[in-house]
């Protein structure tokens, strides 16, 4: 019994040692944001051995960080926002509902799925160029509305509500919106907790399409304005962690508080149950 | 003259009075590609700008400089999207013409600007018009590579003279010999410049063909005749020092200013624009040794040193207002005539009233190198060359590869003369 | 309430419904795939008309190196991470399941952590961390191979570094679904296996393995269609080279498209990937379905 309690330990201590490692650039980032740029090049080994926050400074008080941080807060809240409402309501009528064309409407949303969004990404440039909404949220915003996955995943979740409930709401006369929003929206928040995180996750990392529609600085998203805007002049590795840290913060901090959370969404999203 | 810009003063002055009450205000979207030492610069230029004229308020952008930064300009341009004024690269103007990219600067604008070509480097003049005169951007400087050194890990051998400049490096043999002494003296790298590729790369091997009298390009011809031998020799010269070790492998821009100032590096070829930096950590004393930049030294046939120009332009954009446009050049109006602290950032203004002042002239290290502009060695003039062009990625693909001992430099040369000769035909 | 008109009810309903998902998806889904095919068939710039030129911009492509070098390296660049990733989640997910309450939930979020962030703050922390001269790991390098190497400037260790710096970064994914499989198998079969005296290595391959596969299945099927698409890590660490051996089909888009200003050309290469990834996935999918069988 105490040999098996010992290898328990001796288990987790190798599994942790191993995350310990997998998680290394992190704190290597970390180390390196807290040195002076002289140390740095100097190589003085991987302790974290200095708490020189004067990069981070640097970079609070000479990029437009906070900018980028609204616009990706505000892009990601309102894809995320249009993205659930659109496709719950779609799910809705997909799952509940009979008309014409319903299945063909179903075939093309799982079929969209085959389509890699980038091969599009000239064609929506255009679009949006046609439209004057380069360099503007809705630019960021409007392509990347199209999440076929929250409608197949809602569908799924209302296919399996009992018919005998729909009923009930319908006889007391609530006509379909009140059901949806009554019934079926308030019988899947976990799921649309977690559709709303891991929309929220790839809006906010997103970094190809908002590259390519913004132009000026004001309208940059964190992942596009920490590679776009630099010193390309002289030695700034601390700086340059400090930015990368800075950038990911609220999502490190957003993952460990909602930790639960973002587990279960991911699982969600790709159709396996924990 | 004097006349012209006193009544425009007044007239300023009367707009500002007039326009104060309202704080009508025009808004100035400013792109640049300006970092680290000489964007501080430019920044606090603007800022001053800003303070001094209450009617003129300059937005100012930072893009990654190179390619990216003239890709957002195509595009942001091409959708009307783009800035209201710009920084250039003169060595780009052809790619520009070809790309449409320029609003023609007429003589009503360098009125508006207080300026006139004749004020200016009659060479950033040609470099900044169409082939047929027509003056597509205003130049602000020129700026070339110099030699930074670490004077201290010098003083005492033979290659410093009695006033502290390097002397006594007059053939490859010579410097080899420097970088030698030096890798024999703890110098891990002791030459260091950006080698993997990019502008630096493309600067060291642009210099040294052009110090064999080599040209790129002649009658739309690349690399004609002998032309192609001196590239060669000029790629074999880097190769060389770097499978002896006398030049760092693949460094990164950054990386090849952090080797020269963490003193791993005892000569560092960089442009001028670096100044700012080594001044500034100097002055903060976290430099360690005394460092000075001269010309770069003449190795080969004749003195030649790569330089290119910055300069302001207007993109095309056929809803401007007159009142931005008239703002815009007020603003390089001002620029060109404060560019005495750009030249603090090390580059030569192009605005000649600065570089006869007086104050000029006692100006440190510029006044060293300043012989340098007799032997500047500007990019060809072609579609196929500046910043970002197909010439870089030539350097990318093909001479950095080779002085790293990829492929020869018998290949590199003639790969580099196919591919840009079939972008010319 | 007659038929009649419940079904007339119901379908006004459906209509406002699935109207603001229709319109969205049609406008910024349907058309812009409509636009790319059509484009393809045209010397357009970016922005601006263009003329029909029927197949010559696919003519063009194959006799154009660079879209081989760039098609090539996207399936080494598959080679190098779907099958690998999928093997270290599986890996990890079966010793983390091992683990029980707070130790694992430790575990997975280390795990897990790198796949929150941003694209460019991976890229830029591993660029630091493997910079020649200054990277922390290259004396780690150094040990195996006698000298540093930068790996992004070298044309035989870009692709694997690039593949490398993406598994870090996408794994934790595919850990959590695996983990998520594992838990769905039920104790029973374990319990039954051990007293019938099964090796672990037995139990293995005759009770995870087996039930395991449906998400194993889904994981390499999903970095599959995920490891085609890429660009953003290849434009942030390598920008292509060094001389293009990191060129991927999508950089080659964005460059024809955004740098060259040929829409109508890189729109054909679009079109190629697109056609690549259906094909690709639906092969995959009957392999799948036929290991599946086993």
């Amino acid at each position: 019994m105490t040999a098996k309690h010992a290898r328990n330990i001796a288990f987790s201590g190798i599994v942790l040692i191993a995350g310990a490692i997998w998680i290394f650039p992190l704190y290597w980032a970390l180390t390196t944001s807290l040195r002076s740029e002289n140390r740095i090049i100097a190589n003085t080994g991987i302790l974290l051995d200095e708490l020189n926050f004067s990069a981070y400074a640097a970079v609070l008080s000479n990029s437009k960080l906070p900018m980028w941080y609204l616009n990706s807060v505000g892009t990601s809240l309102i894809i995320t926002a249009i993205v659930l409402v659109i496709g719950m309501m779609c799910a809705y009528a997909l799952s509940q509902l009979s008309f014409p064309g319903r299945r063909a409407l179903y075939l093309l949303v799982v079929a969209s799925f085959m389509v890699p969004v980038p091969a599009l990404y000239v064609a929506q440039f255009i679009l949006m160029s046609d439209m004057n909404l380069v360099n503007t949220w809705w630019g960021i915003i409007l392509p990347q509305l199209i999440v076929p996955v929250v409608v197949i995943v809602y569908k799924q979740f209302f296919d399996a509500i009992p018919k005998e409930m729909r009923e009930a709401v319908l006889l007391d006369g609530g006509g379909e919106f009140v059901l949806l929003f009554k019934l079926y929206l308030p019988l899947n928040w976990g799921i649309t907790a977690a559709l709303a995180i891991i929309t929220f996750i790839s809006a906010w990392n997103n970094f190809f399409w908002p590259f390519l529609v913004v132009t000026s600085e004001d309208m940059m998203t964190i992942p596009v304005g920490i590679t776009q805007v630099n010193d390309n002049f002289g030695v700034a590795y601390a700086r340059m962690m400090a930015l990368a840290l800075l950038a990911a913060a609220p999502v490190i901090i957003g993952y460990l508080l909602f930790q639960k959370r973002v587990t279960e969404a991911v699982m969600i999203s790709a159709g396996v149950k924990g | 003259m004097k006349h012209k810009i006193g009544k425009l003063a007044a007239a300023t002055a009367l707009a500002t009075v007039l326009a104060g009450p309202t704080w009508a205000q025009v808004d100035v979207e400013w792109w640049d590609f300006l970092g680290g030492g000489d964007g501080v610069r430019m920044k606090a230029l603007i800022e001053q700008f800003n303070d001094e004229h209450p009617d003129i308020q300059i937005s100012a952008t930072t893009l990654e400089w190179g390619l990216p930064f003239y890709t957002k300009v195509r595009t942001a341009v091409a959708v009307g999207q783009g800035p209201d004024i710009m920084t250039y690269h003169l060595s780009r103007l052809p790619l520009a013409l070809e790309e449409g990219v320029l609003s023609p600067i007429t003589a009503e604008d360098l009125e508006t600007a207080g300026l006139s070509t004749s004020d200016f480097f009659e060479a950033t003049i040609t470099a900044a018009s169409t082939d047929d005169g027509a003056l597509m951007a205003i130049p602000f400087d020129i700026h070339a590579v110099v030699t930074y050194y670490n004077r201290t890990a010098l003083e005492g051998t033979e290659w410093i003279d009695a006033d502290g400049n390097l002397t006594n490096l007059s053939s490859v043999e010579d410097m080899t010999g420097l970088l030698t002494w030096a890798k024999d003296n703890g110098f891990s790298d002791p030459l260091s410049f950006q080698s993997e590729g990019g502008g630096g790369t493309w600067r060291m091997f642009y210099t040294l063909l052009r110090q064999q009298g080599g040209e790129m390009l002649t009658d739309g011809e690349v690399l004609a005749g002998d032309n192609m031998d001196k590239a060669v020799k000029s790629i074999q010269v880097l190769a060389d020092w770097r499978a002896a070790g006398l030049i760092p492998e693949q460094a990164s821009y950054e990386a090849s200013v952090g080797l020269f100032s963490g003193k791993r590096s005892v000569l560092h070829i960089n442009g001028v624009w670096e100044v700012p930096t080594f001044k500034d950590s100097a002055e903060a004393d976290t430099l360690g040794y005394e460092w000075f930049a001269n010309e770069v030294p003449q190795l080969l046939d004749s003195p030649a040193t790569w330089a290119d120009s910055h300069a302001f332009a207007i993109p095309n954009d056929d809803d401007m207002s007159q009142e931005t446009r008239d703002a815009v050049l007020t603003i390089i109006g001002w620029m060109e005539k404060h560019s005495l602290a750009w030249a603090g950032a090390g580059h030569i203004p192009a605005y000649k009233p600065t570089v006869d002042s007086s104050e000029y002239a006692t100006l440190q290290p510029n006044a060293t190198y300043a012989s340098l502009a007799n032997n500047a060695a500007f990019d060809p003039r072609s579609k196929i060359a500046g910043v970002g062009s197909p010439i870089y990625d030539a350097v990318d693909n093909l001479i950095a590869p080779a002085v790293h001992g990829f492929l020869s430099p018998e290949e590199a040369a003639g790969q580099m003369k196919d591919q840009l000769q079939s972008l010319l035909d | 309430m007659s038929i009649a008109n419940r079904r007339r009810r119901e379908l006004r309903a459906a209509i406002l419904l699935i109207a603001p998902f229709v319109i969205v998806f049609a406008v910024f889904f349907l058309y812009p795939t409509y636009k790319v095919v059509a484009l393809s068939f045209t010397n357009a710039p970016l922005i601006g008309e263009g003329d029909w030129v029927g197949l010559a911009n696919y003519t063009k492509l194959l006799s154009d190196k660079l879209f081989f070098t760039s098609l090539w390296n996207n399936l080494y660049f598959v080679l190098l991470t779907v099958i690998p990733t999928t093997v270290i989640a599986l890996l990890i997910a079966l010793t983390v399941s091992k683990l029980r309450g707070r130790m694992q939930a430790l575990a997975l979020t280390l795990f897990f952590l790198p796949y929150v962030l941003p694209v460019s703050v991976v890229t830029m922390i591993w660029s630091w961390m493997l910079d020649f001269q200054f990277g922390v790991l290259q004396p780690l390098i150094m040990a195996v191979t006698g000298k540093a190497v930068p790996v992004f400037k070298n044309p035989h260790w870009v692709m694997p570094m690039i593949a490398v710096v993406t598994i870090w970064w996408t794994n934790g994914f595919n850990v959590l679904l695996l983990i998520a499989g594992l838990r769905n198998i039920s104790p029973d079969l374990y319990e039954a296996a051990a007293l019938d005296g099964a090796t672990p290595w037995q139990r293995f391959w005759r009770i995870t393995w087996p039930l395991l596969w449906p998400v194993t299945a889904l994981v390499l099927t999903l970095q599959l269609i995920l490891q085609l698409k890429l660009f953003d890590q290849v434009y942030l660490l390598s920008n292509g080279g060094p001389f293009n051996q990191s060129y991927v089909v999508l950089m080659q888009m964005y460059r024809e498209a955004f740098q060259l200003n040929h829409g109508g050309y890189a729109s054909a290469i679009a079109m190629v990937l697109f056609l690549v990834i259906v094909i690709v996935s639906v092969l995959q999918f009957q392999l799948l379905r036929m290991g599946g069988r086993k």
